[in-house]
């Protein structure tokens, strides 16, 4: 870099006010993240919950229609369905 | 080096009735009016040291948080 020159003596209210800016960000950006983060952990909870739900309701539609799908593709294969099926 | 230590450091104890003299400074130009009066050149000075102040805030954020995007949930 070209010669900068001499340091600048920066006013004091400037340099406060850069550094409770500083320290206000770090406290707002800790609490806010602490405060998701609590959040987050209750909707994963719940997520986790209803997944399970989910799956076993949909293994069940799955068990199902292939059943059905099995029934129709006999017929038109003309195999006959045992009857416990 | 130097230019950190002498525009970055944080204000001593005997600063901070500078710190007063200022604000009193901004309060009094903006009752009577003075602000009107300063040059562009001054007032844009003025815009960017302010906005470089309230950066200093988002910096803040980010190291509170832990990332540079977001927050890692």
């Amino acid at each position: 870099m070209a010669t900068l020159g001499a340091p600048v003596r920066v006013s004091p209210l400037i340099k406060f006010g850069r550094w409770t800016a500083l320290v206000t960000g770090i406290l707002y950006g800790r609490s806010h993240f602490n405060s998701l983060k609590a959040k987050e952990a209750v909707i994963r909870e719940e997520e986790t919950k209803k997944q399970a739900i989910r799956d076993a309701q949909l293994a069940e539609e799955k068990l199902k229609n292939n059943k059905q799908e099995m029934i129709y593709l006999a017929g038109e294969a003309g195999v006959k369905v045992p009857p416990n099926f | 080096m130097r230019y950190a230590k002498v525009e970055l450091v944080p204000p001593t104890p005997a600063e901070v009735g500078g710190v007063a003299q200022g604000f009193n400074n901004i309060m009094k130009s903006a009752q009577t009016g003075a602000w009107k009066n300063i040059p562009v050149k001054d007032a844009w000075r003025n815009v960017l040291v302010t906005t470089e102040v309230l950066c200093w805030f988002f910096i803040g954020e980010c190291i509170g948080k832990g990332t540079f995007v977001g927050y890692q949930v």
